[in-house]
């Protein structure tokens, strides 16, 4: 089960911070009646996976996608290091058919990773919905690449986000790509998954013919990516309009 | 060049999606729980422009939720439309927690005040007098915006590095023609808004001087790193060569 400290927060002992004050739920609550949220009410899929920190693989964490389609080949999702009222937004991901990923160039292919693997060992789960009715996208899913960017580092403790963006990888079958059991566990117990079944459940998804050799560029390099930020002249606006 | 808005680029590459794929988002919508983005309450337009570039300057429609009384998370789009791309994100804190913040962090975040006072950050669809109790707040908090898909360049794909971006610091800076496309599609007016926030207050110690990148430009750049190894041996039976 998982720790949960008094803010409600699933936490590995991150300070907590103020709650919210009603003067501000209130106010929250108005303006949200007030407005609309379009781009938002786009998301269709929940999916709970794992990440490793490619500039350190052996950091490994338990993520939440939200997941809005924008067509047949790309997805946009946002990141969440839970799947509760207090989840942390610690990134984004971008996900692209095996189609659209060949129209890339291969220096922008090498920030890209695979989803087969993810995808076929039933890593990667839609909690409450039954694998039949999910079966259909799990198929799609384990053809495309994915290129997902963590800001938060919440499983270091951080408390605010620091630094630079840190490019994620996803589990894989062998050597730094594998993910420790203890997180699976952990995971699998609070949704009542086995990633076991799943991936006998599996079995029939197709492999893709050809993962393109470029995307987790690690396995096949043996190079790690990681952001870095330098002071540069900055280009202004000199003249009004 | 004057950047266009993000509604005059073209499409996501893609096919349409096929009614099989859309039967099984529906019933994803419908079956699972979305807690973490139920809670975003708040729709801001703002602009933001590259911290490396104060030319290419983006329209950013942030969608806001608060974690606590010190900080709120944004997902920033290119549009208000349900079309729209999922940009960037951004973090938004307290004066006082930016102060706490390590010198080297400082930086890399921008502040509020101008952006808020001058009246070209708004809250389409909610009343002047319920807007500018928010306001006021926003006024006193900094904010650290990271873009990841480079819509003005006409990127029609999320290709690149993560982007820093910065806020609008002072007068002159924004594009008139940005300015006026806005205004007209929100029903705004940027001078009034100023004339009515003028007795807001701000930031308690004033713009610090290391936030907005400390004035100087910032750019990001990828490095290639030995791996570190998690010294786990394989523990999954491979069901076929992947490779």
């Amino acid at each position: 089960m998982s720790l949960t400290n008094e803010a409600g927060h699933k936490t590995n002992g991150t300070p907590t911070s103020k709650p919210l004050s009603t003067g501000q739920q209130i106010l929250n609550k108005g303006a949200q009646m007030l407005q609309s949220f379009k781009p938002i009410n786009q998301m269709t899929q929940h999916a709970c996976t794992f990440a490793l920190y490619n500039h350190d693989m052996s950091r490994q964490i338990e993520t939440h996608h939200f997941i809005t389609r924008l067509n047949q080949d790309f997805l946009q999702s946002a990141v969440y290091d839970t799947d509760d009222t207090n989840g942390r937004l610690i990134g984004i991901e971008y996900i692209v058919s095996d189609a659209i990923f060949e129209t890339l160039p291969p220096e922008e292919q090498k920030l890209w990773h695979s989803h087969a693997y993810e995808i076929k060992s039933g890593l990667w789960v839609h909690p409450r919905m039954p694998e039949m009715i999910a079966m259909p996208e799990l198929k799609n899913l384990a053809k495309t690449y994915g290129k997902f960017w963590c800001t938060w580092q919440t499983d270091r403790g951080d408390k605010v986000p620091l630094g630079m963006p840190s490019l994620m990888m996803p589990p894989q079958s062998e050597g730094a790509g594998v993910v420790k059991p203890e997180v699976v566990r952990k995971r699998d117990e609070e949704y009542k998954v086995s990633k076991e079944d799943s991936m006998k459940s599996r079995i029939e998804i197709p492999e893709p013919e050809w993962i393109n050799p470029t995307a987790d560029y690690w396995r096949q390099h043996n190079k790690c990516f990681e952001v870095d930020v330098e002071s540069t002249e900055i280009n202004v606006r000199t003249e009004y309009s | 060049m004057e950047p266009v808005h993000a509604s005059v680029l073209p499409d996501v590459p893609g096919e349409k999606t096929k009614i099989s794929t859309s039967i099984v988002d529906t019933a994803s919508s419908t079956i699972q729980t979305f807690a973490p983005t139920k809670k975003i309450h708040q729709h801001l337009c703002v602009f933001h422009f590259y911290a490396d570039d104060m030319t290419r300057q983006v329209e950013a429609h942030h969608y806001c939720c608060h974690l606590n009384n010190e900080m709120r998370q944004c997902l920033i789009y290119d549009r208000s439309e349900p079309d729209a791309r999922l940009i960037g994100l951004e973090y938004i804190v307290t004066e006082e927690l930016f102060l706490t913040l390590p010198d080297t962090e400082k930086p890399l975040w921008h502040s509020h005040e101008y952006e808020v006072k001058s009246g070209v950050l708004f809250l389409p669809g909610v009343p002047g007098a319920v807007e500018r109790q928010e306001l006021d707040q926003l006024a006193k908090t900094y904010g650290k915006a990271i873009h990841f898909w480079q819509v003005d360049k006409g990127d029609e794909l999320p290709l690149g590095l993560p982007q820093v971006m910065m806020s609008l610091t002072r007068d002159g800076q924004l594009y008139p023609n940005l300015a006026r496309d806005m205004e007209s599609r929100y029903g705004v007016t940027f001078e009034k808004e100023r004339e009515n926030r003028a007795y807001m207050e701000g930031l308690a110690h004033g713009v610090h001087p290391k936030a907005n990148a400390a004035g100087i430009g910032l750019k990001t750049v990828l490095r290639e790193i030995e791996c570190k190894p998690s010294g786990l041996p394989s523990l999954e039976p491979v069901p076929r060569a992947l490779t």
